[in-house]
């Protein structure tokens, strides 16, 4: 019974909660319901003057081409992260948790793209594949006979190397969990697998594979706020949503529209129907993929 | 001891505070980063020390951008400095703030006269409205024509006689894409040295006289003259002499590792530049279209805009620090360490008697190129626009999509002033 646990005080579980309620309501709650409100206005950058225009900011949105191809950008390294992330990191993982030397190296190498800040992962990448001066575009010019790999003038391989770039900074978050998901599965299950015959692949696949699967719908949630929200950084140091908006996703977009254009009324526009798709996808990710997780051991 | 020594140390804290309590306090938020940053704390640290009176606390607050970004948010809550530095594309939008003092009317409120016309006018001109300047001049730079006079020599071209015209700059090109050069060209800043072309050619960017008579309400840069320069560009990168290289800085280092003959750059990166290069550095005027009338190069940067509502105490310590950033050796000592323009006659005639010009000719030629252009149409004053911000990376998308073959050049205009025209719109809606 919920009243035993705090005989005599009635209240007191409230007032426990109060603090972690205040501040969500404090720093979320009303910025929220502020931001929806904005989203019918619009007003000059000092808001000297705001004017109500009801849904002109979405319908203006839904109408524009720029707005569209945004979203088209975000599925597709959306996609990118997290599909090629979550493969590649599954089997690194898979191969660091095999028995071989110097394994704690490996691992220690394989992760430590995570410690990296935003900005230094996007600088490493701006430079490797500089135009002119990098490293990349160099060995492409010398191994396919002066072919000019210019990613400030090629909007899908800029998107490319931009998915690239997030993909790899966020290789060691998720080899950390996958590795710690593989070291969870019992080691019976997997002999047993073997004496019966199944091969290496299939004991993979029907064993190892479901038994992480708390671990993968985690991975996909994370994955999927982070190549939403999280790669901002990496965006604005590598290209600044270009070439020609090329690499403009939704949230740099916003970021753009709020705090560079000072138009406040687009971005929370904008923010709102980020907040409602990833919402969406929050809700039918977790509905399938926890009806399909193996959480019983 | 030890007790002692604190009690000592508070003591002298204590006092020290109650002897900067008689100063007047004013803060000052500016966006000079990198090798900036030392020189605008060298200035500062001066005038504190030559104004025992005044305390300025000068502050970075991040990039162009972010520093308006704050101011505002600032101003909204009353916590805002009394001097703001702010980026030039942002002039209209504190021009409509309704949360500053034009500069100008500064000496007045102080009883006190100023003479204006010590400043360089092509400067002045940028950041005045009918004839009255708004913001004080701080940062103000103009691009310009850097090229590599090593790989000009190797290329069978005389160092000393860079390209005047386009069609110069094509001939040029495909010399040294003979001797070898792979990318002959690029450019910082597209956007901005998109409208230096129609400043030097002197045709307008956007009615009602570059919205200098009234607010803007269309682009004109999707004209024949607009569409004849991005024209040429996406020629020149058809033919491999243009190499599109990113907006603001990022076409520096393939110039100063020697990949580009020439680059149209800021005259503010003149330092990095010749310190970051081993080769001969040249530098001319911006190249021309034959044909066109003659016009002058516009101004960059960013200028110092006054907040309203401060007391007549703060707003003398303001004006005092305008006044000293207008002395001869503070105009130097800006100019020497950043390659931004000196804005005052008085430091131009100091440093051309010193043999500052003739020891390095190119931080001349800037300043030639602008001294000598026209100055009395509104088209080479440059553009003034409410959401230049925006407009400006509109430009820049056009640009892009011209030189990668995305769309026609002509395309790609219509398409930037269709957008850029509904913004110009939308802000003349709430700014009228």
């Amino acid at each position: 019974m919920q009243e035993d646990r705090f005989p005599g005080h009635r209240y007191l579980p409230y007032i426990l909660i109060l603090p972690s309620v205040a501040i969500i309501v404090i720093f979320l709650v009303v910025p929220f319901v502020q931001s929806v409100h904005q989203s019918f206005f619009t007003s000059t950058a000092f808001g000297t003057r705001t004017i109500f225009v009801g849904l002109r900011n979405y319908m203006r949105l839904f109408s524009s081409p720029d707005y569209h191809r945004s979203i088209v950008t975000t599925l597709v390294f959306s996609a990118f992260v997290i599909l090629i992330g979550l493969s590649m990191s599954l089997a690194i993982a898979h191969l660091l948790n095999q028995r071989i030397r110097g394994r704690g190296f490996y691992q220690i190498a394989l992760i430590w793209t995570y410690a990296l800040s935003p900005a230094v992962a996007g600088t490493i990448w701006a430079l490797m594949f500089a135009p002119a001066t990098g490293i990349v575009p160099y060995i492409v010019a010398k191994l396919f006979g002066g072919y000019v790999l210019n990613w400030m003038t090629n909007g899908k391989l800029a998107l490319l190397i931009v998915a690239a770039a997030a993909t790899w900074k966020m290789l060691g978050y998720n080899i950390v969990f996958f590795l710690a998901g593989l070291q969870n599965v019992p080691g019976e299950l997997l002999e047993a697998a073997r004496v019966d015959g199944a091969s290496g692949w299939l004991a993979f696949w029907r064993i190892t594979f479901p038994m992480l699967s708390p671990t993968t719908t985690f991975l996909l949630f994370v994955n999927m706020l982070y190549s939403f929200f999280q790669v901002f950084g990496l965006i604005d140091i590598m290209t600044r949503g270009g070439p020609g908006d090329a690499t403009n996703i939704l949230v740099y977009k916003l970021y753009r529209d709020g705090f560079l254009y000072l138009n406040s009324g687009s971005a929370s526009a904008q923010s709102f129907i980020i907040f409602i798709v990833i919402s969406i996808a929050a809700v039918i990710q977790l509905r399938v993929a926890t009806r399909k997780a193996v959480y019983a051991r | 001891m030890k007790r002692v020594l604190v009690v000592a140390l508070l003591a002298v804290l204590v006092l020290s505070s109650f002897a900067f309590a008689e100063k007047t306090q004013i803060t000052w938020w500016h966006a000079m980063s990198g090798s900036r940053l030392p020189i605008v704390n060298a200035i500062v640290d001066g005038f504190n020390a030559s104004h025992p009176d005044i305390q300025l606390t000068a502050m970075f607050t991040g990039s162009y951008s972010e520093t308006l970004t704050k101011f505002i948010a600032s101003y909204k809550t009353g916590t805002a400095p009394n001097l703001v530095q702010v980026y030039e594309v942002g002039t209209q939008t504190m021009l409509d703030s309704q949360a500053i003092i034009p500069v100008y009317k500064v000496p007045g409120m102080l009883g006190e006269t100023w003479d204006w016309a010590q400043y360089i006018i092509p400067i002045t001109n940028y950041y005045s409205t009918n004839g009255n300047l708004w913001s004080m001049p701080f940062n103000s730079s103009t691009a310009m024509l850097y090229y590599n006079k090593d790989l000009f020599t190797k290329a069978g071209l005389d160092p000393n006689k860079p390209p005047t015209t386009w069609k110069e700059v094509e001939e040029y090109g495909q010399k040294l894409h003979d001797s070898g050069v792979k990318n002959v060209l690029s450019f910082g800043w597209p956007g901005w040295i998109f409208e230096q072309m129609f400043t030097t050619h002197n045709q307008l960017f956007a009615n009602n006289n570059n919205g200098r008579s009234g607010l803007a309400t269309k682009m004109l840069f999707n004209g024949d003259f607009g569409t004849m320069v991005l024209g040429t560009w996406t020629k020149l990168a058809k033919e491999g002499i243009f190499l599109y290289g990113g907006p603001e800085y990022s076409a520096n280092t393939a110039f100063k590792s020697g990949q580009l003959a020439m680059l149209l750059q800021s005259t503010s990166s003149l330092s990095g530049i010749e310190q970051g290069s081993e080769f001969a550095v040249g530098t001319s005027f911006l190249p021309r279209f034959e044909g066109y009338p003659m016009g002058d190069s516009v101004i960059g940067g960013g200028s110092l805009w006054i907040r309203k509502g401060q007391s007549t105490k703060e707003l003398n310590a303001v004006w005092e620090f305008l006044k000293y950033l207008a002395k001869t050796d503070v105009a130097i000592q800006w100019h020497k360490g950043t390659g931004y323009f000196p804005t005052v006659n008085s430091a131009v005639k100091a440093l051309l008697d010193e043999g500052w010009f003739s020891k390095d000719q190119n931080y001349l030629t800037a300043f030639l190129q602008i001294l000598s252009g026209r100055r009395d149409t509104a088209a080479v004053r440059g553009v003034r626009l409410g959401p230049f911000v925006q407009i400006r990376e509109i430009e820049r998308t056009a640009i892009e999509k011209a030189v990668s073959g995305v769309m026609t050049p002509k395309q790609a205009l219509d398409e930037a002033a269709q957008k850029a025209d509904q913004l110009l719109q939308d802000y003349a809606a709430l700014n009228s």
